[in-house]
């Protein structure tokens, strides 16, 4: 068989093109259940790590942490523009939320052991400088101070904008008020080191991540954005 | 003239000298990171800790063992005029594999190696054995040699792996292993190691030292 002839190579590319496909296809398929899962089960523990429920490398089973999630965390649709829980049957929501998934949101409250609010989590979402980023932010019953900030999905560059994720810089976050005294949102990564002794930064200013400065501008316009989103719904509990 | 008795019609042992030079060769005396100097990218890239390193190196070890496997069979029906594009899709699929898998089942190792197990692909050490070996070799002795590739690029970049969370940030395999007295008596962590300068001279050191016992000299 000649095996350099021009249909024997165009039969071979075309060949090892479809078997390879195929078996990759099938794979995926096969695998997407389990993928699904195991993601979700990472959103959840961001959520808890948000909240300061658990902490990173929590050596807890997979089964008590999900307890500890489904115990503690309740998660509902809201519409931001009312702030109000959307109601409906299950599908309804979902149907609501595949809609308009900027108008239907998902927030989370956390409870402490004896039912009084320990945190509100909201989704944040928005573009870093590759990629788009998502997270939680947590914030305190009073719903004006930062509990935590989690990063769950992103592509930023590792070591520079992938340094979201970093402990040392989301723990920054903890005790940040995010509005002024007039009320405006005031939150702000400031490209370099927060002055403590200026108290409207020391109040509002987080640290910029030095070489992801697009990056950090990212996450500030859309945290600023979400919390406006949000506001409706922030405002109705008070 | 006199005929001559050719290899294929000898009975090989299934584990015979050559075999055990495809395992073991790459181990030591032609380390693929030490002595060719290939896979160095991700060998700086994800050894920040030891876990890490360790299922970095069993990816890479399954995906050359499937790579050299497929391609040996195939080696005979391989156009030469698209044989590198064919060991690419091989590689590749064979990457998607191991990436698909560690995403169902090391969720949180295959967000912290990211990017890294997709580049696979571009590992100079899988293309090298194809290219160098199956193409060359038949099936048995290829998986061995992918292999004992994998392995001796495992164990170094495990090596620098171990040595930079434990100088980085006192711990092994995320446990504590510098005792806290230690700490208190002025002990810093080396924020060099966790940066991947750290790793390039780390590795300069391992490859200096490996070359040293091992005797090997450039031609």
């Amino acid at each position: 068989m000649n095996t350099n002839s021009n249909s024997y190579t165009m039969m071979f590319a075309v060949a090892i093109c479809v078997v390879m496909s195929t078996v990759l296809a099938f794979l995926a398929n096969a695998l997407e259940p389990t993928q699904k899962a195991a993601a979700e089960f990472d959103r959840q523990k961001n959520v808890m790590m948000a909240a300061g429920l658990i902490q990173p490398g929590d050596a807890r089973s997979q089964e008590e942490l999900q307890a500890l999630f489904a115990e503690r965390v309740t998660e509902v649709t809201i519409d931001v523009t009312t702030g109000e829980p959307l109601a409906g049957t299950p599908e309804e929501v979902a149907a609501a939320r595949k809609s308009d998934p900027k108008r239907y949101r998902v927030v989370g409250t956390v409870t402490k052991p004896d039912g009084s609010v320990d945190a509100i989590i909201l989704p944040i979402s928005g573009k870093g400088l590759w990629s788009t980023l998502y997270g939680y932010l947590a914030l305190e019953a009073d719903r004006n101070h930062v509990k935590g900030i989690q990063f769950y999905k992103h592509g930023e560059t590792p070591g520079l904008g992938g340094e979201v994720e970093n402990p040392a810089w989301t723990a920054l976050w903890k005790g940040k008020e995010i509005r002024d005294a007039n009320g405006q949102i005031a939150i702000t990564i400031k490209k370099g080191k927060v002055d403590e002794k200026v108290p409207a930064e020391k109040a509002h200013y987080v640290d910029g991540l030095s070489g992801a400065t697009i990056t950090s501008k990212g996450v500030q316009t859309f945290v600023r954005a979400d919390l406006k989103a949000f506001d409706k719904y922030l405002s109705r509990g008070k | 003239m006199t005929s001559t008795a050719t290899p294929a019609t000898k009975s090989q042992p299934l584990f015979g000298p050559e075999e055990k030079k495809a395992i073991l060769d790459p181990l030591w005396d032609n380390n693929p990171i030490a002595l060719q100097v290939l896979g160095i990218c991700s060998a700086l890239a994800v050894t920040t800790r030891l876990d890490a390193s360790i299922v970095m190196g069993i990816s890479v070890i399954c995906v050359l063992a499937m790579a050299n496997v497929v391609i040996s069979v195939m080696r005979n029906l391989i156009p030469s005029k698209i044989r590198v594009i064919v060991q690419l899709v091989v590689v590749s699929g064979a990457v998607i594999i191991v990436d698909q898998l560690l995403r169902a089942y090391a969720f949180d190792l295959a967000k912290q190696l990211g990017v890294f197990v997709s580049l696979i692909i571009t590992n100079c050490i899988v293309m090298g054995r194809l290219e160098g070996y199956a193409m060359g070799n038949p099936p048995w002795r290829s998986l061995l040699d992918g292999i004992g590739n994998g392995l001796g690029y495992a164990w170094i970049i495990c090596v620098v792996g171990a040595v930079r969370e434990i100088l980085g940030s006192g711990k092994l395999l995320g446990m504590q292993v510098i005792p806290d007295g230690l700490y208190e008596a002025g002990y810093v962590n080396n924020g060099l190691m966790v940066l991947a300068p750290g790793a390039f001279l780390l590795l300069g050191v391992i490859v200096w030292v490996q070359r040293a016992i091992s005797g090997y000299v450039e031609k």
